[in-house]
């Protein structure tokens, strides 16, 4: 092989890779507008989330711009968000917040993706003083840290399958027993003990209850001890992964079950794609969705079904709550700056910590430590192919389909 | 009891994909040297090839297996002849750092090429599965433990009778004195590292069935592959099968009456006693 021909036009190409991001943004917070900065994972394994969670906030700063821009004090101006590639990399992402604080001099932080890189920014954040509002880290140990620049619009991890067991006591007949398994992160541990007790405090009984690693590439032992302890209720605390991998392990292995539920999965459309009619009945967990039914402050869209129309004419794809969260991200650094009437980091940040204001996304109000412990999860169903939303009864669209039929009818 | 068979016939629905995973590994272990860090990417190209096939052309995932196969055959060859082999008997850790970029750049291009979602592969008999007594067995894990079966003893077959597997095994055994007797060790290179990642290619279109999809799913499989090795013995077809059942039973009751937390952790502490009692794994021979 003679790479050494080759070595002088690839090294230009990586150098200009590496020049490329800060040739085509802003390089400080200037003039008349208001710079944001993000660090997150546009390459790796979360790629996927990270790409969302763009989207989520260019899908704000566009409608903004679009729209005049924000009001501070008696002046607009216009915003702009300054992106880094953590690179799925939560120590990566510390270091590049730091960069975008001290040397790119953005005014705000919108988080990174994921619980491990909310936490190690959080700290970055506190040591500089500035605001970061993030959107996709539920975890509550980056909230019991005793931070005070950090803030979570969405609603932690102990609550997303609160919402399912709450629906099962409200079903006739009720469920009496629960099967619940999780994976081994911190983020699926919180879910899962959060789960527990909450089904203890309402009188419904745990037969089993197990964890698996994070890795796992077989379940099927799981699916086996489930079918034996014959649970009303199988909740799953986990991935996309591992949830695809033990709902088809319940079929493989024919468990009956009146409630299947999943903390994350069934809300993308990869869950629907790849289950088929497998997926129906399946209920899902999830900070939004698309057919909730809130009704938000003026100041930006206020429903979610006028954010799905301009989101789907702008990216083609229905949002997904990933999305929606990055976008209420945004909203609740908009509201308080216009209430603070200042751009100071010490006052957005005391505005923050009052806000209490309800959007298309639904409500956004932090606890002392930064916490939207106030808004409940949503939950969704999978009804004949489509989501729709079935609990809280206030917001739902539809009565949940109870109890599932046996597999063959689905 | 009814638990207890159930996990026993769990335990040997995966161990036979596992067998398959490891094929592939232990021959390139074996025979080269090298400790394939990509073997993790063959099988997620191989079950992306069944994926693909299955979604655009309508192909069974069966059916794809020996298309996957040969498509990874290819890939390996070609992988191996220009660039794995210029550093063919250099150092195991230079081969390591090789195979290990080699399967970051593959795992970083399915990203690109299908993105980071999951996806699966759902024929329509997916799932269906028939009771005996207390046991629930699904046709699909049993049809791919059935295709493992068969994928080993044609492998077993091949290397004892044929011409071009005698010479590999010649290779494995002394590669001076099969170079003297006229084997050319540079071609059975290429067909070995070919063999293991058309193997590969045929274990995720064995995965695909059963497991989802998505550009980093071989990664795991690594770990397990080089457990299955070492537990039945470096290199040989019959050790791969006997190291994929035995580590597909252990994983199975471990998880049951251990905690799935360990299940990992009770696999390698069978693999260690394997190692403390017979240190050449369960199948394996004494080495000169």
């Amino acid at each position: 092989m003679k790479l050494r021909h080759l070595s002088l036009p690839l090294t230009l190409a990586f150098v200009a890779t590496l020049l490329l991001p800060i040739a085509s943004t802003p390089a400080r917070a200037a003039g008349d507008t208001i710079v944001f900065g993000a660090a997150v994972s546009l390459t790796g394994r979360e790629s996927k989330e990270g790409r969302l969670t763009q989207e989520g906030y260019d899908f704000w700063k566009d409608w903004i711009n679009a729209h005049g821009g924000i009001k501070v004090g008696g002046k607009t101006y216009q915003v702009a968000i300054k992106y880094y590639d953590d690179e799925d990399n939560p120590q990566t992402s510390a270091k590049l917040v730091e960069k975008l604080i001290s040397d790119d001099k953005v005014n705000f932080i919108l988080g990174p993706y994921g619980s491990s890189a909310s936490f190690t920014t959080a700290a970055v954040v506190e040591r500089y003083k500035v605001p970061m509002v993030e959107s996709n880290g539920a975890a509550e140990t980056i909230f019991n840290q005793g931070y005070k620049y950090t803030f979570a619009v969405l609603a932690p991890a102990r609550r997303y399958l609160e919402g399912i067991v709450d629906m099962a006591t409200h079903m006739q007949p009720r469920a009496q027993t629960l099967a619940l398994t999780s994976a081994n992160d911190a983020f699926s541990q919180e879910v899962a003990q959060g789960t527990a007790n909450f089904a203890n405090a309402h009188g419904i009984k745990i037969v089993y209850q197990e964890k698996y690693p994070v890795t796992t590439t077989d379940v099927s032992t799981i699916i086996s001890a489930i079918k034996a302890a014959n649970p009303d209720m199988i909740l799953n605390a986990g991935h996309l992964t591992d949830a695809l991998l033990v709902h088809k392990g319940l079929k493989e292995q024919n468990v009956m079950a009146k409630i299947y539920g999943y903390s994350v999965g069934p809300d993308t459309p990869d869950f629907r794609d790849s289950l088929g009619k497998d997926a129906n009945y399946v209920i899902g967990a999830a900070q939004w969705s698309t057919t909730a039914k809130y009704k938000g402050y003026p100041g930006f869209i206020t429903s979610s079904a006028e954010y799905t129309k301009q989101f789907v004419a702008k990216y083609h794809h229905e949002p997904d709550y990933h999305n929606a969260e990055s976008t209420a991200g945004c909203l609740a650094f908009q509201y308080a700056i216009e209430k603070a009437g200042s751009l100071d980091p010490q006052k957005v940040r005391d505005a923050l910590a009052n806000l209490d204001v309800v959007t298309f996304y639904g409500i956004i109000k932090f606890d002392s430590r930064g916490l939207n412990v106030f808004k409940p999860m949503v939950v969704n169903q999978i009804q004949s192919g489509k989501l729709v939303t079935v609990w809280p009864a206030g917001v739902a669209v539809a009565k949940p389909e109870y109890p599932a039929p046996v597999w063959a009818r689905r | 009891m009814g638990l207890f068979l159930q996990d026993l016939v769990n335990g040997i629905l995966a161990g036979g994909i596992l067998a398959v995973v490891a094929l592939g590994f232990s021959l390139v272990w074996g025979i080269m040297n090298i400790i394939n860090l990509a073997h993790g990417a063959f099988i997620m190209l191989g079950a992306y090839i069944t994926y693909q096939l299955f979604t655009s052309l309508h192909v069974d995932p069966f059916a794809s297996i020996p298309i996957s196969f040969a498509i990874m055959f290819a890939f390996g060859y070609v992988i191996q002849k220009y660039v794995i082999n210029n550093v063919a008997r250099a150092p195991v850790l230079t081969t390591f750092l090789l195979t290990f970029g080699l399967s970051l750049l593959l795992v970083n291009l399915a990203l690109m090429i299908w993105s980071g979602d999951a996806r699966a592969v759902t024929p329509t008999y997916a799932g269906s599965n028939f009771s005996v007594g207390p046991v629930t067995i699904p046709w699909a894990k049993l049809a791919t433990l059935a295709c493992a079966l068969a994928i080993t003893a044609l492998m077993q077959l091949w290397l004892a009778r044929s011409k071009l597997g005698r010479a590999i095994r010649a290779t494995s055994m002394d590669i001076g004195a099969a170079q003297l007797s006229g084997v050319r060790v540079a071609q059975v290179y290429s067909i070995v590292y070919a063999l293991g990642a058309g193997l590969g290619g045929a274990a995720g279109s064995l995965l695909s069935l059963s497991y989802s999809l998505n550009p980093s799913m071989g990664e795991p499989f690594i770990i397990k592959a080089f457990v299955c090795c070492v537990l039945g013995g470096l290199g040989s077809v019959e050790g791969a099968l006997v190291g994929g059942l035995v580590y597909g039973i252990v994983e199975s009751f471990g998880s049951q009456y251990i905690g799935t937390g360990y299940q990992d952790a009770v696999a390698l502490v069978v693999l260690l006693i394997v190692l403390i009692l017979r240190p050449t794994g369960i199948m394996g021979k004494a080495t000169a």
